[in-house]
């Protein structure tokens, strides 16, 4: 049952993860792309998480503790972008 | 179920339910600096709840340690995040969107 | 449930390397395929193999993404055009092979899922020999001490990959444009002061947990490279074109020790690479994460050395 109940949020907040995608769609700037990025990190570390108590796995927080402190490497990198014409990219 | 195991669910779903807002917010709000804001929220209070379920149902205090260092070096990431990406909107250009004013 | 979840994992993982290719701006490629390397780390946990699922966030979603991002970075210094610019030579055959080799896996899997399940010989030898190396965790017992040879190729390939790097980039005159927008927030600054002690904490323990759980070498190193972008990124470190020494002797010492510590036991009759003893080991792996994350990080600035920058 509590299995169960930890596979079905790990199931909950990866549907979250693919619907957070539709930001990579419609975002109309750079930085609203870039936002989804965000959202996965997060949501990844939760998801590892939950998974090392369900599958039994100690070594997944280890996994998570990675990720979440490299997080912010893809924010630095994108920070140095030379502006698009407004921030705009328009690509419709 | 224990007492114990309906506690660590009850934060389990709550966390489960600010993730799910902070997504929402990010398909609904108006625009960058306020699907930010949603996400935000999502990272720390989302991670928090869902790190103290954890941490309830963890063996011993070791792991209830690494939950909590993971919670906070996500608060530090999160933040930091949210700040360049905000800075870097604002630097080129974009303005919030303005209160609909009421006639 | 659990069925439930691995079909929606891997669901969206062809959606995201679809849309890593076909997406409509170079931009959302990259986060695209950003997203595909924290989506095989989920993988890899829910497969059973951390230590895969450590690796491949440490470099797919790390490394890999602020390379991509830098590259993009420079790309539309130069041009902005190709934002938008699909590649027009698509061949036609693209569809047919992409389904065919889709066909392929999933007979593959039909197989794997009928067949049945035998006793993997080599699995039961390993566990039978690891009391003998000294060390607990299998993984670790296979890459050093039982398969050495292989190691000992990885880091030799790492190396000649950089080489060929360093061989094609302009190295008298290294561009530090990953470097002029340095974000001027003190928000910076204290995300560094937190995170690059971690970091190297987190690697040297990683580097010690190897031998009795997950971890080892290349996790540590590349927890190091990417503790070193950040520094990159944020202004701290700055490409040189002046050769260093010590930068040069932390590139090889990893492939050095390991032809030393593997030559040595010719000398006393022993087979090549038969490591002596649990020392030899832990030796062989902290040589090796100082040079895999120093090939990572000069990999990453495309320059001969790295260094402190002023100001």
């Amino acid at each position: 049952m509590m299995d169960d109940a930890l596979a079905g949020i790990v199931l909950f907040l990866i549907l979250n993860l693919v619907a957070g995608m539709i930001r990579i769609y419609r975002g109309p700037t750079l930085a609203d792309r870039m936002l989804a990025a965000l959202l996965f990190s997060t949501t990844t570390v939760a998801a590892l998480v939950i998974m090392a108590e369900w599958l039994d796995a100690p070594a997944l927080r280890s996994v998570a503790l990675l990720i979440v402190m490299l997080a912010s490497i893809l924010s630095l990198a994108f920070v140095g972008l030379p502006e698009i014409a407004g921030g705009k990219d328009d690509s419709k | 179920m224990s007492l114990t195991e309906t506690f660590a669910l009850a934060f389990l779903f709550g966390g489960s339910a600010f993730f799910l807002a902070g997504t929402i917010g990010l398909l609904r709000f108006p625009d960058v600096y306020c699907r930010l804001h949603a996400l935000a929220k999502a990272d720390n209070t989302g991670l928090c709840l869902i790190c103290a379920g954890l941490a309830i149902l963890a063996s011993d205090w070791q792991v209830a340690a690494i939950l909590a260092m993971i919670w906070l070096i996500g608060l530090l990431a999160s933040t930091v995040s949210a700040h360049l990406i905000a800075r870097h909107a604002y630097l080129s250009g974009q303005k919030p969107v303005e209160a609909r004013k009421e006639p | 449930m659990g069925l439930m979840l691995d079909i929606v994992i891997v669901a969206s993982l062809i959606g995201l390397s679809f849309q890593s290719l076909y997406a409509r701006s170079l931009f959302r490629c990259i986060l695209h395929f950003v997203v595909f390397g924290l989506a095989m780390s989920l993988v890899w946990a829910r497969l059973n193999t951390p230590d895969l699922a450590m690796a491949e966030a440490a470099i797919g979603a790390g490394v890999t993404g602020a390379l991509t991002m830098v590259a993009f970075r420079r790309l539309m210094a130069i041009s902005p055009a190709q934002n938008q610019s699909r590649p027009s030579n698509r061949s036609r055959l693209a569809l047919p092979i992409a389904l065919g080799a889709g066909g392929l896996v999933a007979l593959l899997g039909l197989a794997v899922l009928e067949a049945e399940p035998v006793a993997g010989l080599a699995g039961m030898a390993v566990m039978e020999a690891l009391p003998s190396t000294g060390l607990q965790n299998p993984v670790t017992a296979v890459l050093l001490s039982f398969r050495g040879y292989d190691t000992l190729l990885e880091i030799s390939v790492l190396l000649a990959a950089l080489l060929a790097s360093q061989a094609v980039t302009q190295l008298d005159d290294p561009d530090p444009s990953i470097l002029t927008e340095q974000p001027d927030t003190p928000l910076v600054g204290a995300l560094l002061a937190m995170i690059v002690p971690l970091s190297v904490l987190v690697s040297v323990h990683l580097l010690k947990a190897g031998s009795l759980g997950t971890g080892g070498a290349f996790q540590a190193g590349a927890v190091m490279a990417g503790c070193g972008v950040i520094l990159a990124l944020s202004g701290r470190l700055t490409s040189s074109a002046q050769p260093s020494l010590l930068i040069n002797l932390g590139l090889s010492i990893g492939i050095l020790s390991f032809i030393g510590i593997g030559l040595v036991p010719l000398l006393y009759g022993q087979p090549l690479l038969a490591l002596p003893d649990v020392w030899a080991v832990y030796l062989l792996e902290s040589t090796m994460m100082i040079s895999i994350a120093l090939i990572l990080l000069l990999l990453f600035t495309g320059s001969i050395s790295i260094r402190r920058s002023d100001g």
